[in-house]
């Protein structure tokens, strides 16, 4: 977190050699699964997303996507199962009105909302996994280092 | 007005129905009201009523302030838009409704620019939420102390902190980044707006669990914009636009266009307006499967 | 040496001089609303209408956060390095009397025992140019705790203003004379007739309040347990507004900050009046409620700072009292008290 490495980060990265940094907030029983059977399908994607698994949707507290901005994520995604499939039943439905509070003022603020993206995605569906962290790659890619977070004086 | 209030409150403590009555009184100079603690029947005559009555007393129903509870059974004077604090605090299980007597105050208006006040209310010294004000005759009270007041709020709600809305919404996000950055630099890390906030009600808020340290507590750009994300985001679907936080603010920080933004929010999302119905669920810890948006891929 | 001169037109003129030395030029500007000293570049931001600004310039000796040690964890260990300050020259235009008292008073404290360069070192470094007040408010006190808007304790340079839009200029302290010398040509020596002053305003003093009956009463033991703590000041709900506002409060809390690779060890302000400052690991709290912590707050003032130090411990500047959104008002605690001392 020292200014140095800020600096650095800010002088070599230009648009084209940029790789973005992707934390992934994934809930244990779908999107974790589904991004394991990617893995097990030996499906290749991006290598730019860090994947934390978490119990459940319900258990992804907002706080964790600031501190992944804070820490130098240019995106985040948070992903869990479709609504009706929670494996603690209603955790996901929970979290989606936490969601939709947070974008919104995450929108307010100012910070730009492509990158912070959020999904459904089963065990099932590693295609949609695989498709998705390419997509947003690219677009996070496209749209360069976040420094708006990366310039906040500490 | 003050008559009657005196007198309920005298009476509420000569029966021993309440212990203390928590209400206004004025400072040594009678320029500005205090919050007061009246528990002896002979002391009533302290109690005052006026529009520089802004403070929101439910702060003292709270379990941060163990010892205002432990001297007994509250009777809280409570305008309007305290009262819906008090609605939050009863249907977060917080307070028991039958564990303190409302003495609803009706209110014109108080006034926040105090040192323009001559005697008489004036539309431009007083906050946006009294132009707005639907509690005029407050709510969920044992008594109501004042007359009947005609007053209906703007359909859609008006003033400068709903102007300025519009107009951030209307902005880049960097633009509004710029704005916020600017504001929240100017954070102190006092935390006076959570101390003001009565649904601020954890003992151990958030900012101070150090093992990790979530919030960093440094009053610089990245801990001052963690903090107030995530204190905005701890009243989502409860703050009620009292304003005690921004009044409490030394920074002078807009908290108010952050808290109604939110307020505008749920509002939309949920169909939810904080502090009217002390039976109904606060929308964070409910769900309904009909719920919609448009952003989860 | 002689009153000098130095003309309000003039202001941005020593502005330039001092950026020209290298120097930080810090004076009152409004800022949303409020008037707070601030870092300036130009003589159009500064302000002239003003009672005292909301905060205080204290931030300039004692920064709200600052970094102390960084350290980086390596598989050999941790390595820790330390910060060898070196601060930039500060010039506070605009001071008031009460608040430039103050410095001495932080001084003591952290120089207590051991120098605490973090804070000695900006100190030697900054200069105190206050100007006498010519406009009061209701909340101002500093005739009540022995000070006045006469008082040149701890200004390095002391202005009063001419009616003629001037200052006349003493220079107070030895650095004083040196900064007034460095910047000679905006300073200048008065023609033949004596510039009439614009007259001070001083508040009335508090009648009701003796300090002395406050030392004595707060020197029985006993009163610590007084009544009368709840009864005044259980309203404070510990928003620690009074404390990050007061130009002599100076408790701070170190905390680390970073990754597991390393990060930086912190400085930060702290203020009595939190719920945590006094928590205990084991989770006792000795100040378990609110009026506790305000008592020390006050005790602080007017007991520990005069027992330890020969300093004073409230320079009557009124800060707490117009930010407190519970109005609070530190002088009806001492009224009270001073009437019911014997
Ligand atoms: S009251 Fe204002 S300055 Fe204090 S912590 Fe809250 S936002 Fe920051
Ligand atoms: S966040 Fe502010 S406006 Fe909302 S309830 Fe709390 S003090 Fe009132
Ligand atoms: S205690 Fe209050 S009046 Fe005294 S120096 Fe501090 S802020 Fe000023
Ligand atoms: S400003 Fe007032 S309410 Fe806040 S801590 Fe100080 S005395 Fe208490
Ligand atoms: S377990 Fe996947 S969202 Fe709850």
């Amino acid at each position: 977190m020292s200014q140095e490495n800020t600096e650095e980060t800010q002088a070599t990265e230009t648009t084209e050699t940029f790789e973005p940094k992707i934390m992934a907030f994934v809930c244990n029983w779908c999107t974790y699964a589904g991004a394991d059977l990617a893995g097990t399908s030996r499906m290749e994607y991006r290598p730019n997303v860090r994947i934390i698994k978490l119990p459940c949707t319900g258990r992804i507290d907002p706080l964790f996507i600031i501190k992944a901005f804070e820490n130098g994520a240019d995106g985040v995604l948070v992903s869990g199962c479709h609504p009706g499939d929670c494996h603690y039943t209603a955790g996901n439905y929970h979290a989606k009105r936490r969601w939709i509070a947070f974008r919104s003022l995450m929108e307010f603020t100012g910070i730009d909302t492509r990158r912070l993206q959020f999904s459904w995605i089963s065990a099932s569906e590693a295609l949609k996994w695989v498709d998705l962290i390419n997509n947003v790659t690219d677009e996070i890619k496209a749209l360069g280092p976040f420094m708006d977070f990366k310039n906040l004086k500490g | 007005m003050e008559k009657a209030l005196r007198e309920k409150a005298r009476e509420l403590l000569t029966t021993g129905e309440a212990n203390v009555i928590i209400g206004y009184e004025w400072n040594r100079r009678k320029t500005r009201a205090t919050p007061a603690f009246i528990t002896k029947a002979d002391e009533v005559d302290r109690l005052i009523f006026n529009p520089l009555c802004v403070n929101n007393l439910s702060i003292y129903l709270t379990r941060k302030n163990k010892d205002i509870l432990r001297m007994g059974k509250p009777a809280i004077v409570a305008k309007g838009c305290d009262i819906k604090n008090i609605v939050v605090l009863i249907s977060e299980g917080q307070v028991k409704r039958e564990d303190v007597v409302i003495i609803g105050m009706s209110c014109n208006g108080v006034v926040y620019k105090q040192g323009l006040w001559k005697g008489e209310l004036r539309p431009e010294i007083m906050p946006v939420k009294c132009h707005n004000c639907d509690v005029r005759n407050p709510h969920l009270t044992d008594f109501v102390i004042g007359d009947h007041i005609d007053f209906t709020p703007p359909e859609t709600p008006r003033g400068m902190v709903f102007d300025k809305i519009a107009a951030l919404d209307a902005k880049t996000p960097g633009e509004r980044w710029s704005f916020w950055l600017e504001e929240f630099s100017r954070c102190i890390k006092c935390y006076a707006c959570r101390q003001a906030c009565s649904l601020c009600y954890c003992e151990r808020c958030i900012t101070e669990k150090n093992v990790p340290q979530w919030i960093e507590t440094s009053a610089h750009q990245r801990g001052n914009i963690a903090w107030n994300l995530v204190r905005a985001m701890h009243l989502a679907g409860r703050c009620t636009f009292c304003g005690e936080c921004e009044r409490s603010c030394p920074a002078n920080i807009k908290l108010n266009l952050v808290n109604q933004k939110l307020v505008l929010t749920v509002k939309d999302a949920f169909d939810f307006k904080s502090g009217y119905d002390e039976k109904i669920h606060p929308p964070m810890i409910v769900f309904s499967p009909d719920d919609t948006e448009n952003f989860i891929k | 040496m002689k009153a000098m001169y130095l003309k309000k037109a003039e202001l941005g003129k020593l502005i330039s001089s001092v950026q020209d030395s290298g120097a930080l030029f810090v004076g009152p500007v409004v800022d949303a609303g409020n008037v707070v000293y601030k870092e300036i570049g130009s003589a159009s931001e500064l302000t002239g209408d003003y009672i005292i600004p909301v905060t205080t310039y204290k931030q300039w000796v004692f920064p709200q956060t600052e970094v102390v040690a960084t350290f980086a964890v390596t598989k050999e260990g941790v390595d820790l390095d330390g910060v060898d300050l070196d601060p930039p020259d500060v010039v506070v235009f605009g001071a008031r009397a009460c608040e430039a008292a103050s410095l001495a008073s932080l001084r003591s404290v952290f120089t207590w025992g051991e120098d605490d360069e973090f804070y000695t070192r900006r100190e030697d470094r900054i200069t105190v140019i206050t100007v006498g007040c010519t406009a009061i408010d209701d909340e101002c006190f500093c005739t009540t705790v022995e000070l006045s808007p006469a008082s040149t304790t701890g200004s390095d340079i002391y202005l009063r203003e001419t009616t003629d839009d001037e200052y006349m200029a003493v220079a107070v302290t030895k650095k004083g004379e040196a900064f007034i010398k460095a910047h000679h040509g905006v300073f200048h020596q008065k023609r033949a007739a004596e510039p009439e002053l614009v007259e001070l305003k001083l508040p009335e003093p508090i009648k009701g309040i003796k300090k002395e009956k406050i030392s004595a009463w707060l020197a029985r033991t006993d009163n610590y347990q007084s009544e009368l703590w709840p009864r005044l000041t259980r309203k404070c709900f510990g928003c620690g507004a009074c404390t990050f506002s007061c130009p002599t409060c100076h408790c701070f809390d170190i905390t680390d900050e970073g990754t597991a690779f390393g990060g930086e060890r912190r400085k930060n302000w702290d203020a009595c009046q939190f719920d945590h400052f006094t928590a205990h690991a084991s989770g006792h709290n000795p100040r378990d409620t609110q009026f506790k912590r305000w008592r020390n707050r006050f005790m602080c003032k007017f007991k520990y700072y005069p027992d330890k130090f020969k300093t004073t411990g409230c320079v009557g500047c009124g800060r707490c009292i117009r930010v407190c959104p519970v109005r609070l008002d530190i002088t009806e605690v001492m009224e009270e008290i001073s009437q019911i001392s014997e």
